[in-house]
C-alpha cells in the first residue's frame, strides 16, 4: 500500500486499516506479534508518532492487545470482528444511499423494499 | 519548563518587526514542521534559538540557558541554513574531522557514507560545491552532529526532487535511530507533512498555532452545496473562506459546524488538509486571490 497524503484519510487511519487489511488477509496471524511503530514508520515513511496513533485506535478497538514490553499482539477473534465490522460499515453506507436516491424519486417505503426482495430473489 | 521555551520575543531590524512577543515552549524529542509565508519571522526565530542573533525584547532558555554565547547551549544545537559558511582553507574531510573533535556525538561514517551515496567528493572544497550540494552537505553535517535540538532552515533549497526525497528520509531514519528536537522551516508543507509531528504556523512574528498535525487536519470543514442550505448548516458564522461559483463554497471551523443540520441534504462536507489549513490561517482576504481581480 501506498501511504497517501492527498487521501481525505489521515495517515494513522490508513496506517489502521492497512493492519486491518494484513490481519484479513492473514499475513498477521491471530495472536501473533503486530509491527512497532518504529518499523511502521520506516515501512511507510512517516513520523514514529503517527505510526503510534494508527496502533492505539486498534488497541482501543481491540483489534491488538499490549504486552508489557514485549509490544502488540493480534487479538484472537480479530479477524472476525473486523470483518464484522467492515459489513456494517459498508453496509449502512449503502443502505443510506439507496434511501437517499429512493426519497429524491419519490419512490415509497414498501415499494423501496420489495425491490430490494427482487434483487434478493435474484441473487 | 520545556527544552525549548520563548516567552515575549521581540526582534526588530530598523524599523521592522520581524518578531512580535512570540512564546512558545517545546518539550520532548520530536519533529517540528514551521511554517509561515516568506518574511513570517522563521529564519529570524531560529537564528535567535541558536544565539546567532540577541532579541530585542523578551526571554529565550534553551536546556534552562541563555542562548547567546553560550558554550552548553552551541554544543547541543545547530542551526543548518543556506548561508552557513566553514573555513575555505579546509576540505570536507578536514571538516568532519573538525566537527568530530567539537560535537560528542558526531557520526563520522554516517557522515561520509551519506555524502558517498550524495556523490560528494571528500577532497571537495564546500565553496566549490554546487548550490544543490552545498544544502545536502549542509544538511547530512546538520544530521551526523546529532545534536539534541537541530534546527533545519529550509534545509532542501536547490537540491533536486531525487536527493529531497533521499534526504527526506535520512532524516527520518536518523530520528528513529536517535530521537531528538528536529525543527524543519519550510514553505511547502504538504512535502514534509508526513514526517511531522507537530506544526508551529508563524505569521507575522507571531505564533498563530502550535499543534499536533492531526489535530491541525481536523480543524476545518469544507462546506459545498446550494447558498441557503450551506448558510443554515454554518449558522451564519465567521467564515474562513468563501466562493460562489456553481455552487456555494465555505470553510469554517469544525466545532461551528452546526451538528444538527439535515443529513439527507446534498450538500458536501469535507476535510481540508493541515496545508489548506495554513494557508487560509495566513490568508489576507476570505477568497484569495480571486478577490483581486473581482474587485
Amino acid at each position: 500500500m501506498n501511504i497517501s497524503n492527498d487521501s481525505t484519510a489521515p495517515i494513522y487511519i490508513q496506517i489502521a486499516e492497512w493492519i486491518e487489511n494484513e490481519i484479513l488477509a492473514e499475513r498477521l496471524q491471530e495472536a501473533g506479534k503486530v509491527y512497532s511503530q518504529y518499523q511502521l514508520a520506516e515501512l511507510f515513511n512517516i513520523n514514529p508518532a503517527t505510526a503510534g496513533k494508527g496502533l492505539t485506535i486498534l488497541l482501543e478497538n481491540d483489534i491488538v492487545y499490549k504486552k508489557r514490553g514485549l509490544g502488540m499482539f493480534v487479538q484472537v477473534g480479530a479477524k472476525e470482528l473486523i470483518l464484522a465490522k467492515r459489513r456494517d460499515e459498508k453496509l449502512s453506507k449503502l443502505a443510506k444511499e439507496i434511501v437517499q436516491e429512493a426519497k429524491r424519486l419519490f419512490v415509497q417505503d414498501e415499494e423501496l423494499i420489495e425491490l430490494i426482495k427482487k434483487a434478493q430473489r435474484e441473487e | 519548563m520545556g527544552d525549548i521555551v520563548c516567552n515575549l520575543l521581540d526582534k526588530n531590524y530598523r524599523n521592522k518587526k520581524a518578531l512580535n512577543k512570540l512564546s512558545c515552549s517545546i518539550e520532548g524529542e520530536k519533529i517540528i514542521g514551521l511554517i509561515g509565508r516568506n518574511g513570517a519571522g522563521k529564519s529570524t526565530w531560529l537564528k535567535l534559538l541558536a544565539g546567532h542573533l540577541k532579541p530585542t525584547d523578551g526571554e529565550i532558555r534553551i536546556f534552562g540557558e541563555n542562548p547567546f554565547n553560550s558554550l552548553k547551549v552551541a554544543s547541543n544545537l545547530i542551526l543548518i541554513e543556506d548561508t552557513m559558511t566553514f573555513p575555505p582553507f579546509l576540505n570536507i574531510r578536514e571538516l568532519l574531522k573538525m566537527a568530530g573533535d567539537f560535537y560528542q556525538n558526531w557520526q563520522g561514517e554516517l557522515a561520509e557514507g551519506l555524502l558517498k551515496y550524495a556523490d560528494i567528493p571528500l577532497n571537495n572544497y564546500h565553496h566549490k560545491l554546487s548550490k544543490g550540494q552545498a544544502s545536502t552537505f549542509n544538511l547530512i553535517y546538520g544530521l551526523a552532529t546529532r545534536c539534541a535540538i537541530t534546527l533545519l532552515d529550509e534545509p532542501m533549497n536547490g537540491m533536486d526532487e531525487g536527493i529531497r526525497t533521499d534526504m527526506y528520509r535520512a532524516i527520518l531514519k536518523e530520528y528513529i535511530a536517535n530521537p531528538r528536537i528536529i525543527i524543519i522551516s519550510s514553505h511547502h508543507l504538504a512535502e514534509i507533512e508526513h514526517l511531522l509531528e507537530e506544526i508551529m504556523l508563524i505569521d507575522h512574528g507571531e505564533v498563530v498555532l502550535h499543534l499536533p498535525l492531526e489535530a491541525v487536519s481536523q480543524m476545518l470543514v469544507r462546506i459545498k452545496g446550494e447558498v441557503n442550505e450551506v448558510k443554515e448548516m454554518t449558522g451564519y458564522q465567521d467564515v474562513l473562506y468563501e466562493k460562489q461559483d456553481v455552487s456555494y463554497e465555505v470553510i469554517i471551523e469544525r466545532n461551528k459546524l452546526d451538528e444538527t443540520y439535515d443529513k439527507q441534504s446534498k450538500t458536501l462536507i469535507q476535510s481540508v488538509s493541515a496545508t489548506e489549513v495554513c494557508k487560509l490561517l495566513t490568508n489576507k482576504s476570505k477568497g484569495g486571490i480571486d478577490d483581486v481581480f473581482n474587485s
